[in-house]
């Protein structure tokens, strides 16, 4: 390491530990932090019982943990990072940093550390909770370090989010209530849009039935003979086209969490966490809905009952079988919490060419 | 005074005399609100200089470029021969700046924000826990350099503030209204040291409006009025001006009466008036002043107190923005101002 990136880093640690003694204030912080621990001790608790955890595995307890997490860091992470900067404006703190020799890369860097390190101190404090769920097993080891990885990482994005518009924006309050609004359009609007859109596109399918009319029943070998068959029945019906819609999923960080784990099923195929019901629902999306269907029942009541398969594809063929889309959400999360940290960093440089109308510098 | 502290990766190139301030023909707009006109000044390393103008004059403006904090428009900058806009990080080393706002941060320790500031120009832990030591005695701060910072009072935060700026030991400092909030004994204590630091090269710029206070410290004066600094010339005129010189006598009566013989008070001096001070009359010149006192103590008036009524700075100030026009004051705003 060269002198000039040990000066960097020496710099950016500084604004780090300087931000984190600001920003966690002693006591309310802990009291915050017990708060969250006990609410998840809780909600571990009762999905033990609510999923039969001793027997089926702590998969179900694992991913709801993490998905707690993400919940309680949305909600928490705005309100800490979301005026980092303009606060600092506001306090006139910003400017007597800026004449020192801590660069504008050190400050907006420093504050998005110390924002991501806040957050991830409730990932911590949930820990205990994750090595319960471990402990009950059945949570692979993929499972484990992808979703705690990419939570991690959801997190530094909000933290980003946060800090990024807390420079770009000059009233603190805006720019946390714009923090807000994204993860709430990220969390909640890719669902409503989703829904929504696929519902409102929607196109007529047709289905042709036939059926018996009469035929005779022989009790003895279960089958039907001499039958009498229904002319063609066609009905039309409307049907949602949510594959065209499923990629506006992708950019929930829910579902990103969820689609990156590794699928875990059981020997029915059925998924045995959170992350793979919701992925199997995410990917099912896909699929396009068959708009013509034909239906014989005639044919079917020729050959009897008792051999037919009649099942579809079982969830872990339908995930199996579609694209996994996490990255991309992904990947525009990270170009979100990049361009934010970006283009706070352009606002915040100094000497300043530019005021914005009503701002002060100092 | 402390130990200079040396930037050490900086240092390196910038063995050059220190040279003070040099500003020349600086502008600065705010979108259609033009903040300063046409400002140029200089600071010798070595100087006090101040800073005056009435409110919205751009003196913070001018300082906020000084600090690197804000391009100019047009014109130059140098700090001890550094460009503000161009090589930042240079003129940061060798720059110290208080800004008119009261900004700390609230759960450091006045202590702990002096260490912090010191490590933010790459200071040791242990150089910048002694540098911190030093300027906490020497701004007086000693009784309350271990709370936190929130609980100090208006004047200690002013303090905290100074102490800040002359954390790296700065060969150039600029303070926006360094003693506003500042109880007696510590303008005193900022006056001296002030002195001392101008005396051991740092060049030194102070916007105040206690122009009293900058009389007994500054070595010259910058007047910014529409964001305009005078020139010489108006400067020497306005100073030069008729003005009020204030008389007090162990014997009033004796004073009145003097006055009132003719041939005591010359063609250039007229009597103003009576107030609870003294007599106030007016005096064209210094001459005339001197000839006036000359013939109050040769009439026998015991005369115990003989100045002038305003200080220098102020007279002068009072002068030059006495006939501004109006539209100017009326439009020109700082960044300060804030919806």
């Amino acid at each position: 390491m060269n002198d000039r990136n040990r000066l960097f880093l020496t710099g950016l640690w500084l604004i780090v530990t300087l931000e984190l003694r600001q920003r966690v204030r002693g006591v309310s912080w802990y009291v915050l932090l017990g708060v969250f621990m006990l609410l998840v001790g809780i909600v571990t608790f009762l999905l033990w019982l609510a999923t039969s955890a001793w027997l089926s595995g702590g998969g179900g307890v694992f991913s709801t943990i993490i998905f707690f997490v993400l919940l309680l860091g949305t909600l928490v992470s705005p309100a800490l990072s979301g005026n980092a900067i303009n606060g600092d404006r506001d306090a006139g703190t910003l400017a007597t940093t800026q004449v020192t020799l801590i660069s504008t890369g050190q400050l907006v860097l420093g504050k998005f550390l110390a924002a991501w390190i806040t957050a991830l101190a409730f990932l911590a404090a949930a820990l205990p909770f994750l090595m319960f769920a471990v402990v009950l097993g059945e949570v692979s080891l993929g499972t484990i370090s992808v979703s705690v990885l990419v939570l991690a990482a959801e997190l530094g994005v909000i933290a980003a989010v946060g800090v990024g518009l807390s420079g770009i924006l000059n009233r603190p309050l805006f720019s946390i209530v714009l923090t807000y609004l994204l993860v709430a359009a990220l969390s909640l609007g890719t669902l409503i849009a989703f829904a929504l859109l696929g519902t409102a596109t929607q196109q007529e399918a047709t289905s042709v039935n036939y059926q018996v009319v009469e035929s005779t029943y022989d009790e003895q070998t279960g089958k039907q003979s001499d039958i009498v068959c229904s002319t063609a029945q066609t009905s039309t019906y409307n049907v949602p086209r949510f594959d065209y819609f499923w990629w506006i999923l992708a950019a929930n960080p829910y579902v990103v969490v969820a689609d990156a784990a590794p699928g875990s099923f059981d020997e029915g195929g059925r998924p045995t966490d959170l992350f793979g019901q919701i992925a199997v629902g995410v990917r099912s999306a896909q699929a396009a809905p068959e708009l013509y269907t034909e239906y014989d029942g005639c044919e079917e009541a020729a050959n009897g009952y008792a051999d037919q398969q009649f099942d579809g594809p079982t969830p872990q063929e339908t995930y199996d079988g579609a694209v996994p889309s996490w990255f991309i959400g992904f990947f525009i999360h990270l170009l979100l919490g990049a361009g934010a940290l970006t283009w706070a960093w352009r606002r915040t440089r100094t000497p300043a060419t530019h005021l914005p109308a009503g701002s002060r510098i100092a | 005074m402390g130990v200079r502290i040396l930037v050490t990766t900086l240092s390196d190139s910038a063995a050059v005399t220190p040279s003070g301030i040099a500003v020349t023909g600086v502008s600065r707009s705010f979108g259609s609100v033009l903040a300063l006109l046409d400002a140029t000044l200089t600071v010798p390393a070595g100087s006090v200089t101040a800073l005056i103008g009435p409110n919205g004059s751009g003196k913070t403006t001018l300082l906020l470029m000084l600090a690197t904090l804000l391009t100019p428009d047009t014109g130059t900058i140098r700090i001890n021969g550094h460009d503000p806009v161009t090589e930042p990080e240079r003129v940061r080393a060798v720059m110290g700046w208080m800004p008119d706002t009261l900004g700390s941060w609230p759960s450091l320790s006045a202590r702990a924000a002096l260490q912090t500031t010191g490590r933010m120009y790459r200071m040791t832990g242990a150089q910048s826990a002694v540098r911190a030591t030093e300027l906490i005695a020497l701004t007086d701060l000693g009784d309350f350099a271990d709370r936190p910072s929130r609980v100090l009072s208006r004047g200690q935060k002013q303090r905290l503030s100074l102490a800040r700026a002359l954390v790296h030991s700065p060969g150039v400092l600029l303070l926006d209204e360094p003693a506003s909030g500042l109880d007696p004994a510590a303008r005193a204590s900022l006056r001296q040291l002030l002195r001392r630091l101008a005396g051991e090269g740092t060049a030194v710029l102070v916007s105040s409006h206690v122009l009293a206070e900058l009389d007994e410290m500054a070595d010259a004066a910058v007047y910014l009025a529409d964001g305009r600094t005078a020139s010489p010339e108006q400067v020497a005129a306005a100073g030069a001006s008729a003005r009020a010189w204030r008389i007090r006598s162990l014997d009033e009566s004796a004073l009145e009466r003097a006055l009132a013989t003719p041939g005591v008070v010359g063609a250039l001096v007229q009597v103003l008036g009576v107030d609870q001070l003294g007599t106030l009359v007016q005096v064209e010149n210094e001459a005339s002043a001197a000839a006036l006192l000359h013939n109050l103590v040769l009439s026998g008036v015991p005369v115990c107190d003989f100045g002038p009524a305003v200080g220098n700075l102020e007279h002068t100030f009072l002068d030059l923005t006495r006939d501004r026009p109006a539209r100017h004051s009326s439009v020109v705003v700082n960044p300060e101002v804030t919806p």
